[in-house]
Order: C-alpha cells, then sequence, then structure tokens
C-alpha cells in the first residue's frame, strides 16, 4: 500500500506526516524516550510480522468473546481530519475508510486479533476462511445462515456475485485490484476481460461460480494462498445486489456489520447507528458495546491532540480513528504520565521509507551501494519525526511484515545510523564516481525539505554533485511515477495492504510491472527477482513462502539494490479517558475499533 | 431606485460570467490533472483514460464550459443521477451535488458572519463613540490605544489561545461547532460563541478607530456646532446630528469587509475546525475540484456584488443628498 498515491492518500499522507514526530518537539528529550519505547514495540511488531494463522469453522462462529470491563451503551466521538475518500467498498483502499469499514461492512473473511497482536484470519460472512483445492487454485466458501443486510434482506451467494463482479464497472476507479486481477488478467487488462454486470453479463462459471444460495467458488489459474487474508480487505467487503445503486453507492452504502450510517454530511459529520439486523452470534470479532459513533471532521491531529489531552467533557468519551498525536503536542503527551500509561497506544505502521534509485540512470551498483552505505538514516527520519514517529530502517522488509529480519542490515544501520562515510567514500573512488551529478527529486513539504539538506549534504561529503528538484507535494507520485521522469533519486513510501510481502515485492521490484503510474519506481527489472515474484507467489505453504520472500528480500537489498532503506513509521494515538477497550491492532495499525466501549 | 437596481444586476451578471470564464480557462491552465484526484494507487494510464471519460473531460473545455453554463440553468444528468438547476456539477473528489453542498455549508458560514457582524458593530461602534464623546480622557487613551494592539492580532493567533484558555485548560466553554439555530438554539449559540468573540475582535479594532475618527471630525462640523448653538443638548446633537453623518464612511468599509469576512471566515472555520464554504473553497483548491471551486466562487462572487449593492443603497438613506441615479 503506497502512502500517498491518491486522493485518499491525503488522509494517509496526514497521519503519516503527523505521525512522524519530530525531534525539536521532544526537546532533546528523543534518545531517552526512544529507548524506553523501542523494545515493547520490537515485541509487538514481532506478532505483526508472524506468519498470519488461518483459522477454522470454531473459530469462526460467534459471538466474540467479551472484553474485560466491557460495557454497554453510550456514544462514542470520533475526531476525524478529513472526510471518507470513499463509502463504496469497492473503492476504500486507505485506513480511515478501513477502519469505518469494519464497523458497518462485512466480507467472507476478517482477521481475529489475540491480546499479543497475532492474528488468524476466520470465516466473518462466510463459516471459514475458505477451502482450497486444485493445488491452491480453487477456493470455496460457504455463507453462514440467517445473514441480513441493515434492510433486512437475506444475504445470499448472488450478494457475493455482485460484489466480485461490479468490480470490473467503468465506476469503480479506485481500491484494490488483487482480485479481478488474479481471476481475469493483470494490469487492466480485466477490464478488458468483463465490463461489469450492467451489461447485463456475468463473470464465467469457470471463472466465479454460485452453485448454489450459500456458495461461492473461485477459480484461478495458478495457487493463490493469500486469498483469505485478500479478502479481509474492506475493497472486497459485500455489496448486496438489490440495493446496489453503483455509482451512487459511494454516498450511502448499505450496512451488513454492527452498524449502519444514519446520517452522512459530507465533509462534515457521520453518525453510526446500531444496525438491528446484525446478529453477534454471526461474527466471531466484533462487538456492539457502543449505541453509536459522531464521527465529527475537520479536526487536524494538533486539534485531536489537544482535545483529547484536555480530557474535558464531550472529549472524554472521544477518540481518534487514523489521527495521531501531534507533533506540536508530544512533548505534552509523553510528560502526562497518566495519560501515557491508560490513554494511549502505540505500534509500527506498515510503511517503509526508502531512496529509490533510477536504474534506468544509475546503472553502477557500486555507485547505488555507496549512496546506501552514506545516508544518514537516523538525521533524515528524525528530520520527520522522533521515536514515537518512526525508527532506522534495517531493510526493505517492514518491521510488520511477516519474514522481517531485524539481523539483516546490509548497510550497517544500526552501528553507523548516521551512514558510514569512509565506506562509501571507498566505493566512490573505486568506481571513479567523484564529481558525478545526481539530481535528487523530493516534495515541496517542510519534512521533505529538511531530509533534501541532509541527505544532498551527506552525498556530497563523499564526492558527489547533487542537484536537488523539488516538486509539488500534491502531484509527487504521478512526477515519480513516469517511467522518464528525469531524476536519479526520490524517496517513496510503501506499506503491505495484508501482512505478507506478497503485496509488497510484486508491485515494487517486479520489472514486468514497469510503466507509467505503477509503484516500482527504481525501474528494477531483474531476472532472478521477477522470476522468484512469480516463484513465490504461487507457494501454498505460508511458512515455505515466507522464508522465500525473505531470501529473496536479502538478494534483492545485495545483488542488485534498487532502493536504500531510510526509516519505519510508527503510530501513536490518544483517546478520551472513558473510552475502554483501547487496543493498537496488528491489522489496521490503528486503534481495534471492534470492541470499543465506554467506561461509564 | 428600480433603475439603478436593473442597471446594477446586469452589471452583476456579466461580473459574475467574466468570473467564472476567467476561472473555468484558468483552471486548465494548471499543470495538473484533477482526474488525477479521482485515481487510485493502481492509476495507470488506462485507469486515467476511464476516469477522465467519467468526469467528462475527455470534452474540448470550451464544451466543458457550455455545459458548465446550460447545467446553471437547465441542470444537467450525471452518472450519479440527475442534477437540477442550478446545476454546478458534482465534484471530482466525492460526487456530491456542488450546489447542495455549498447550501449546506452556508448556514454555518452565514452564521458565523452575521454573529461576529452584530459583535463587532455593537462593540466597535460603541466603543469608537464612547471614546468620541471623551476624547482626551482615559476611556479615548484606553480604547484608542486597546484597539491598536488589537488590530495586530490575528484568528490564527488569538483563536487557539482562547481555546487553550476556555476549553482545553479549564473547560468553561464548549469545544466550537455548529448545531443548526432551528434544531437548538442554545447548543448554535454556544458552539460558536468563541468564533464569533475571536473573529469580532479582530474587526472590532478598527470599527473603533473609525468610528472614533469619523464622529471628532463630524462634530466639528458646522451643523452640529450650529444645532449646539441653538441651544440643543450634547446627547441630542452628538446621536442625531453627528453620529448619522459618521456613518457614511462606516457603512464604505462595512461593504468591504463583508468580503473580507467571508476571507476571515474561512480562517476562522481552520481556526476552529469548522465546515463552512470558507473551508470548502480552500478544499477545492488543493483538490483541483473544478466544479466545486466554480460553485463556490460564483456563490461567494454573488454575495459580495448584493453586500455592494446594498451598501450602495444605504448611502441614500443614511445621506439623502445621495441620488442613486
Amino acid at each position: 500500500m503506497s502512502i500517498l498515491r491518491n486522493r485518499t492518500a491525503t488522509a494517509a499522507i496526514v497521519a503519516v506526516a503527523a505521525g512522524a514526530l519530530t525531534l525539536t518537539a521532544c526537546g532533546g528529550g528523543d534518545s531517552d524516550s526512544s529507548s524506553k519505547d523501542n523494545s515493547k514495540q520490537k515485541e509487538d511488531a514481532k506478532s505483526q510480522s508472524k506468519p498470519v494463522q488461518i483459522g477454522d469453522a470454531q473459530a469462526s462462529t460467534g459471538p466474540a468473546p467479551d472484553v474485560e470491563g466491557a460495557k454497554s451503551g453510550g456514544v462514542a466521538t470520533v475526531y476525524q481530519a478529513t472526510d471518507f475518500s470513499h463509502l463504496d467498498p469497492g473503492q476504500i483502499y486507505v485506513s480511515d475508510g478501513k477502519l469505518l469499514s469494519r464497523l458497518i461492512f462485512r466480507g467472507l473473511t476478517q482477521y481475529d486479533e489475540d491480546e499479543n497482536g497475532n492474528l488468524t484470519v476466520v470465516g466473518d460472512l462466510a463459516t471459514d476462511a475458505g477451502k482450497e483445492s486444485d493445488g491452491g487454485k480453487t477456493w470455496t466458501y460457504t455463507l453462514k445462515d440467517n445473514l441480513k443486510d441493515e434492510n433486512g434482506n437475506p444475504i445470499n451467494s448472488a450478494d457475493f456475485r455482485n460484489t466480485v463482479e461490479r468490480l470490473y464497472s467503468n465506476y469503480i476507479t479506485d481500491g484494490p485490484t488483487f482480485l479481478q486481477q488474479w481471476l481475469s488478467g493483470d494490469g487492466t487488462t480485466y477490464r478488458d476481460a468483463y465490463q461489469g454486470p450492467d451489461k447485463g453479463k456475468h463473470l464465467p462459471d469457470d471463472v466465479l461460480e454460485t452453485p448454489d444460495d450459500k456458495t461461492i467458488v473461485f477459480h484461478f489459474d495458478t495457487p493463490r494462498p493469500d486469498l483469505p487474508q485478500m479478502l479481509t480487505m474492506p475493497g472486497y467487503q459485500l455489496v448486496p445486489e438489490e440495493t446496489d445503486t453503483k455509482e451512487k453507492y459511494d454516498s450511502a452504502p448499505v450496512s451488513v456489520g454492527p452498524y449502519k450510517i444514519s446520517d452522512f454530511k459530507p465533509g462534515k459529520s457521520m453518525t453510526l447507528v446500531k444496525n438491528t439486523q446484525w446478529d453477534p452470534k454471526s461474527d466471531s470479532v466484533r462487538h456492539q458495546y457502543l449505541d453509536g459513533f459522531n464521527i465529527s471532521m475537520n479536526h487536524d491531529d494538533e486539534d485531536q491532540t489537544k482535545t483529547l489531552l484536555a480530557d474535558q467533557g464531550e472529549a472524554k468519551n472521544a477518540m481518534m480513528f487514523t489521527g495521531q498525536v501531534a507533533t506540536t503536542q508530544l512533548q505534552k503527551v509523553v510528560g502526562d504520565k497518566q495519560a501515557m500509561e491508560n490513554r494511549t497506544i502505540q505500534g509500527y505502521a506498515p510503511y517503509v521509507w526508502q531512496l529509490n534509485f533510477n536504474m534506468d540512470r544509475i546503472k553502477d551498483k557500486k555507485l547505488r551501494d555507496a549512496i546506501s552505505l552514506a545516508l544518514p538514516s537516523d538525521a533524515v527520519f528524525k528530520a520527520d519525526g522522533g521515536a514515537y514517529g518512526g525508527e532506522v530502517a534495517n531493510s526493505l522488509m517492514s518491521p510488520t511484515t511477516p519474514g522481517y529480519d531485524e539481523k539483516f542490515d546490509p548497510f550497517n544501520r544500526e552501528k553507523k545510523p548516521n551512514g558510514d562515510v569512509e565506506a562509501a567514500k571507498k566505493l566512490i573512488k573505486e568506481g571513479g564516481f567523484e564529481g558525478k551529478s545526481l539530481v535528487y527529486a523530493y516534495g515541496n513539504t517542510p519534512e521533505r525539505q529538511k531530509q533534501a539538506v541532509l541527505i544532498a549534504t551527506a552525498l556530497e561529503k563523499i564526492g558527489l554533485d547533487i542537484q536537488k528538484k523539488e516538486i509539488d507535494s500534491a502531484t509527487w507520485y504521478e512526477q515519480v511515477g513516469k517511467v522518464k521522469n528525469g531524476y536519479d533519486l526520490y524517496m517513496t513510501g510503501w506499506g503491505q495492504d495484508w501482512p505478507s510481502a506478497s503485496t509488497v515485492f510484486p508491485p515494487v521490484y517486479d520489472g514486468t510491472q514497469i510503466q507509467d503510474g505503477a509503484s516500482n519506481y527504481s525501474h528494477i527489472n531483474d531476472d532472478h527477482v521477477n522470476s522468484e515474484i512469480k516463484r513465490i507467489q504461487k507457494i501454498t505453504d505460508t511458512d515455505e513462502a515466507t522464508k522465500a520472500w525473505a531470501e529473496l528480500n536479502e538478494y534483492i537489498s545485495k545483488e542488485v539494490n534498487p532502493a536504500a532503506p531510510i526509516y519505519y513509521t510508527k503510530v501513536f494515538q490518544i483517546f478520551g479517558s472513558n473510552i475502554g477497550g483501547i487496543r493498537y491492532s496488528s491489522d489496521s495499525s490503528y486503534v481495534d475499533v471492534t470492541r470499543v466501549f465506554l467506561k461509564k | 431606485m428600480l433603475q439603478f437596481l436593473i442597471r446594477r444586476s446586469l452589471g452583476a451578471v456579466l461580473i459574475l460570467v467574466l468570473i467564472s470564464a476567467f476561472t473555468f480557462f484558468m483552471f486548465f491552465a494548471i499543470p495538473q490533472d484533477p482526474a488525477m484526484l479521482a485515481c487510485g494507487k493502481n492509476c495507470t494510464p488506462d485507469a486515467l483514460e476511464i476516469i477522465h471519460k467519467n468526469l467528462g473531460l475527455d470534452k474540448p473545455v470550451t464544451v466543458q464550459y457550455w455545459n458548465f453554463l446550460i447545467g446553471i440553468f437547465a441542470g444537467r444528468d450525471f452518472a450519479v443521477g440527475h442534477c437540477a438547476a442550478p446545476c454546478f456539477g458534482v465534484s471530482f473528489a466525492n460526487n456530491q451535488n456542488v450546489w447542495d453542498t455549498i447550501m449546506d455549508r452556508f448556514p454555518l458560514t452565514v452564521s458565523l458572519t452575521v454573529g461576529s457582524l452584530v459583535v463587532f458593530l455593537i462593540v466597535g461602534l460603541g466603543a469608537g463613540l464612547l471614546a468620541a464623546r471623551n476624547r482626551g480622557t482615559w476611556i479615548d487613551k484606553v480604547f484608542s490605544s486597546g484597539s491598536l494592539v488589537i488590530s495586530s492580532l490575528q484568528i490564527y493567533f488569538l483563536g487557539p489561545l482562547v481555546m487553550l484558555a476556555l476549553v482545553y485548560s479549564t473547560g468553561w466553554l464548549s469545544k466550537p461547532k455548529y448545531v443548526p439555530f432551528s434544531e437548538n438554539l442554545g447548543g448554535w449559540f454556544a458552539g460558536l460563541l468563541i468564533p464569533w468573540l475571536v473573529m469580532a475582535t479582530i474587526f472590532t479594532a478598527n470599527y473603533t478607530r473609525m468610528s472614533r475618527s469619523s464622529m471628532i471630525e463630524q462634530l466639528q462640523e458646522e451643523h452640529v456646532r450650529a444645532a449646539r448653538a441653538k441651544g440643543m443638548s450634547g446627547n441630542y446633537t452628538f446621536f442625531r446630528y453627528a453620529w448619522r453623518g459618521s456613518l457614511v464612511p462606516i457603512v464604505t468599509i462595512l461593504g468591504i469587509d463583508l468580503s473580507s469576512l467571508m476571507g476571515g471566515g474561512m480562517v476562522t472555520e481552520l481556526t476552529f475546525g469548522l465546515a463552512g464554504v470558507g473551508r470548502l473553497a480552500l478544499e477545492s483548491v488543493t483538490n483541483k475540484d473544478l466544479p466545486m471551486l466554480m460553485g463556490v466562487m460564483l456563490v461567494s462572487a454573488a454575495l459580495i456584488i448584493v453586500f455592494n449593492l446594498i451598501v450602495d443603497a444605504m448611502y441614500a438613506v443614511i445621506d439623502p443628498r445621495v441620488r442613486l441615479s
């Protein structure tokens, strides 16, 4: 998941940028707080980076176990910076929409998370996480009994056929495309294979089959072991056929989850109330402790943090969704012992910030290695955040991705977090790169500008001539996403769509995916990498696949080095004192909204 | 008067057409593709092409502009449904009807503007008159120097300070929010009290200084001195003769400030997390949301024209020597 790709990314930009808390705000106390918190978060990350388990039918049966101390009743206020980019599940691809979707939508599968953050895929509307056959090429799901949408209409397999088929329609322009591509073809060719149900046609039975009212069968031309995880994405949540208003659905979706939308004023507010048609016995994860949520928009991170830290009046019952403790308020929050112990959560976000080398222009690996070694990662991440906002990255894999190895440190980040200038200089000399001119592109935000100075200074120290090129941050990914972008170096962020490297390596390092607008920003096109990606994607054993991705990660950094890891991002949130059940979610990387209650 | 109104209205229509054309064609001069707004993570050239078609951006700009103008009077059909006149289109960002969105945000902006207007006119004019009445005394000095200090403040500075003092630290007042007064009059008042006070404080200073100087000038006019010489009381000449004359420059400034209030409203809305037309304008610019931008621009321009029309008409009411013809 790119952090800065689309308009929905605005929310993610805000979240990540705000989550990137500055060193100056710590007043020099950053190193202390860093050492205090990192150990716990490393442990949390270990849970996140464990391969996801597959639950059985029993694990998929509701009701969900009670949350300790939970009480029913009351309405929580949610502060949001911006409106939700989309309400049509098929178009939801970012975190704020994901959190909302956990409350109002349901799909075939969902994650069940234990107290340690370990994830298990269980059936949501389906009886289990899916039954595979034909070596993982065929997956069968059976719907649970007595499922209804908010209007009381029964849910059947035709609704899921509609959910999948409408993703091919031209009005679905955002959202994930994994399922469509797996069923009908890579890139945008799936749109040529099928144009959506509006034309009166259905996907052929050898692709999507609904033999009876309760059974849905997916047929793929290659093993798809990640399907149960992929189907947890909000983009694949149910859109009932009878009430599918197509283009208009994005303004007024139909709920299947524990809450439904009772009032929505775009850009201003949204009110959620209990969905009385939701049956807790059909849901093994979600709760319905609250009577509802009042979501109030237009509260930036600073406003949210000040209000929640002050904890006055309505704020006692208020919470963040994807908001973060604001940079300017960090010192106050960290200094409030009571708030830190009882009202905050922290954890890793899945994003890795890396410096991409445009391999069409920087062809010599020795030069790429020299730059990687010279990067002052610690200073760069601190220009964008302190200990609560991020951490120096040792690898292109995030600590949240299964297969992450904290010992794999090809550029010696642990011992030389601000760069190994001598080693870099040696490579520059060996390659004869002294005085070589390179164009470093960066967005025109204060954080990126500070980072540009740090990176340019460090690279000039090893003898390179860095030409800084500032780009409007609003069009950043449009500019660097062009194959012939004219830049040598540029930073991008990427995070997993679900806890698997299969959502990181194929989009970012597969050489067959190079085109304008694609996410292979370094334009790496290595035969071994390309073939390994194809091979690993077919491995049905999760542990084996995880090991293979980790090995590919090492190969990419050691043998090709298309991008230098710089830093990982973290999440830090605060809540009102009367909000109960708060915990960090390994799935969403934000608060777990399915178990929130009011203490009194 | 009727002739004046017809002439000015025709001029207003011409101005609005020019503003709409300028905004529309300038938008397409920006080297950015508004379709990117709706293009997701898989934003390939093919995906962009689909969005261009969905948004009507595949048509020539002149055709798009003509369709836009027609839509205002006759309505238009979009993929998300029919948009009845006055149709300013549907937002590129969220497919919402532009006119409905503006009308939804409008009550807050009107509440903010009218509320702060009432506060700063009462306080500003009152303080100015008091200072003029007590010229040279400590009252005059306090109001004059105080207004000088206050006029240097900004909403984005004063707002957070007031919030810190009255909301975050003490909890004396509730966090600003908009509740329609038709739903809850008390909630409407309590929710907007802080924004009104902060916004009004900035404007009050100017009106204190303006009314003071204008009043002092009027008190030295011959007709006022003649009234005093005839034996009329100080208060009577102050309010009956001098005050009315002093209003002319104040009304002129008020006409200009009404448009500033719209701008001030934007800052106030951002400072206090309120969603009015000002914030909508800013969002439409940052999102490259042309239909919303056009809607906000035209509605705001129309309002400013109407305000100025009212101000011009008020001259005749205040000063009988002024003839609108």
